[in-house]
């Protein structure tokens, strides 16, 4: 509570001061959605409410403020228990006594998600303050990108703003330099990225390396001290790749991650992409996802990796995924499409039928079914719950 | 002091000729005798006068749907090096503001920022194909300046009066090795000032099949160019169209090549 009344009181200080200058640019949405999953045989709702403001200000001829500002309600189901949308095995193995804190709550929340400044120069832009972080080619899963975790079924949505000083130093007309700093307690533990972006011929390539310290929690221990799970940490050092372009008339992307682990395995991630628009406005996108901290068999899944899965603190329980997306817009406003997500190593998969449409010049309405073919365990199975979700946002 | 600020401070300047099409943009040249040229000399004076080194506009783009829904947008763009780079920066709807599409080499390159998730995401060529917020306008028809003569071949027909001008007749037929989304296109080019006043797109696979039309009209000197304000796409398939409006228009302006850069796409 305290924090959001301090965000809301930093964010009034900022606007108004600007908005006399008139030099102040003020927008943003309002988004409500329902979502329904069904679970055990009842099917259950949870209804959000988000209002995004933006604002953004030229200060000077080099100088750009930026900030957004959300606040969240939710209503219907607000407490989801985790270990309904377990296979009872995994469930089992929950500790005696420890059932109630699996539940995953959403309370209404406020926040300042992105607030930064930019001065840039001739030979470089500096941003400093909170700020979206996009890294790779990747359309659903991106293996350099250790700040953020795209859900599958929506993976355009925005991601949150990360703390963070980020220099982007031009080389060239076609080289870009990144540097990002992410400070935590210690230089030790904050984090670091370097990256260099290029161009060859028609394809697009960056080098990257990142050092940060990755945080998850044993979802089958308690801390008392932190009333949470326990807390593991572990330095992670990321050296990857990726490119855009295209090939024999068809668009490719690939992205590949080497993690070097401090502890424990050190593991990769590789994404090869590909889609193509045929002259009937069809779009086809198919993505492939290689996880190897993921498991092949699915009767090895355990609590702590659903766990993960779930607090977006993993991006995957299985190794090999594919992700498949058809899209047709069946008139100027109106599109429909269908996305797969399959698990080849479990042979499970997701059927997702999507729907956009432009309701109005500023009022968009998204809607998509999921449904799931897979047995008791696997990671698309009946028990992770066949729903859908619908979502209309009115930009302002 | 960026390329961008320049044109503020110019007050804005000049758009790129948007392809096969929308804002056509000639410089003055002097009329030729019609009768001596052939269909490959008017099509060249064509393309060359719908090529101004550097541009700036900004242009409002309205569609009408079967059901006479509208959908307006408003947009700034920026042409370089007689068209081979372009840059295209929303400024309304509310939905895509700041949205921004970067091509280069014809549009043989296209980059897209999405502002609200902060990523650049790079295109394939076939992505020219699909229909630009929805309009009758490919990205093809936004970007491939020089299409009229690297893709097509010319033919000069019969004169004909188009529109309440005189103007040359061409037919313009897609080479074999050209990969562009259009078998033949149909061009009434006014002999005053080689203004294609009229072009007819015909299907990819059947070249009998009217797809779309152009139509320009209220033509003004701008900086001693001449120049259609609005012109309407009509695509005979869907029964929709879009209109097109200059707000303006500059011609022949400085922009610094720092522009048309994926840094200068997210600003």
């Amino acid at each position: 509570m305290k924090k959001w009344v301090v965000a809301l009181v930093l964010l009034h200080l900022s606007i108004f001061p600007l908005a006399a200058q008139e030099r102040v640019e003020l927008f943003g949405y309002f988004e409500s959605q329902i979502m329904g999953t069904e679970i055990k045989s009842n099917f259950y709702h949870l209804y959000t409410n988000k209002l995004r403001v933006d604002l953004k200000s030229r200060l000077s001829e080099s100088i750009v403020f930026a900030a957004n500002f959300d606040y969240i309600t939710y209503h219907g189901k607000t407490q989801w228990n985790i270990l309904d949308f377990l296979a009872p095995t995994v469930a089992s193995s929950v500790p005696q006594g420890m059932e109630d804190f699996y539940v995953l709550p959403f309370s209404d929340r406020s926040f300042l998600d992105n607030a930064y400044i930019r001065f840039s120069h001739r030979y470089f832009d500096l941003t400093v303050g909170k700020q979206q972080i996009s890294l790779g080619t990747g359309y659903v899963w991106n293996p350099t990108d250790v700040f953020n975790i795209k859900d599958p079924v929506d993976p355009t949505y925005e991601q949150p703003g990360h703390n963070g000083v980020r220099l982007d130093m031009v080389l060239g007309s076609a080289y870009t330099l990144t540097a990002l700093y992410l400070p935590e307690d210690t230089w030790k533990n904050s984090a670091k990225l370097i990256q260099l972006k290029g161009r060859i011929s028609h394809f697009d390539y960056a080098f990257i390396a990142i050092e940060k310290v990755w945080r998850f929690h044993d979802y089958t221990r308690f801390d008392v001290g932190s009333m949470n799970f326990l807390e593991l940490s572990e330095r992670r050092q990321l050296l990857g790749a990726s490119t855009a372009g295209e090939l024999f008339g068809l668009g490719v992307w690939a992205e590949y991650g080497y993690n070097r682990m401090e502890d424990s395995e050190d593991f990769c991630e590789l994404v090869v992409g590909t889609d193509y628009t045929f002259d009937f406005q069809t779009h086809v996108m198919i993505e492939y996802y290689r996880n190897t901290l993921g498991k092949t068999d699915y009767e090895k899944y355990t609590l702590t990796d659903w766990m993960c899965l779930f607090a977006a603190e993993q991006k995957a329980v299985s190794r090999d995924h594919v992700y498949v997306f058809i899209q047709h817009p069946v008139t100027d406003f109106l599109s429909l499409g269908l996305q797969t997500i399959h698990s080849l190593s479990d042979r499970s998969f997701a059927l997702v039928p999507t729907l956009n449409y432009s309701l109005s010049e500023n009022v968009d309405v998204m809607a998509y079914v999921n449904v799931n073919v897979g047995k008791k365990g696997q990671l698309f199975s009946k028990i992770i719950g066949d729903g859908g979700l619908l979502r209309a946002r009115v930009y302002f | 002091m960026n390329a961008s600020k320049e044109l503020k401070i110019r007050g804005g300047q000049a758009m790129r000729n948007l392809s096969l099409s929308v804002v056509i943009v000639l410089f003055f040249v002097p009329v030729l005798s019609g009768q001596e040229l052939t269909g490959e000399e008017i099509i060249q004076e064509v393309n060359e006068l719908l090529s101004p080194s550097t541009s700036y506009a900004q242009t409002k783009m309205t569609i009408v749907t079967t059901s006479g829904k509208k959908r307006t947008f408003v947009f700034d763009s920026w042409s370089k090096n007689e068209g081979e780079k372009n840059l295209v920066r929303y400024l309304e709807t509310k939905r895509v503001k700041d949205q921004a599409t970067l091509m280069l080499n014809h549009a043989d390159d296209i980059w897209m920022y999405f502002p609200r998730t902060q990523r650049v995401r790079k295109l394939a060529t076939h992505a020219k194909k699909q229909k630009m917020q929805g309009s009758d306008f490919s990205y093809e028809d936004m970007g491939s300046g020089d299409a009229f003569v690297t893709d097509f071949s010319p033919e000069r027909l019969e004169d004909e009066k188009k529109e309440g001008y005189d103007c040359y007749k061409l037919e313009l037929t897609r080479k074999p090795e050209s990969d562009i989304f259009y078998s033949r296109l149909s061009i009434w080019v006014i002999k005053e000032n080689f203004l294609p006043i009229v072009i007819d797109y015909y299907d990819e696979d059947d070249p009998s099949y009217l797809e779309k039309t152009l139509v320009q009209s209220d033509i003004r000197m701008i900086d001693n160019i001449p120049t259609a304000m609005k012109a309407v796409m009509t695509n005979k398939n869907d029964d929709t169209q879009t209109e097109i409006e200059l707000l303006e228009v500059r011609y022949n302006v400085p922009l610094d090549d720092d522009m048309f850069t994926e840094r200068n796409l997210k600003r």
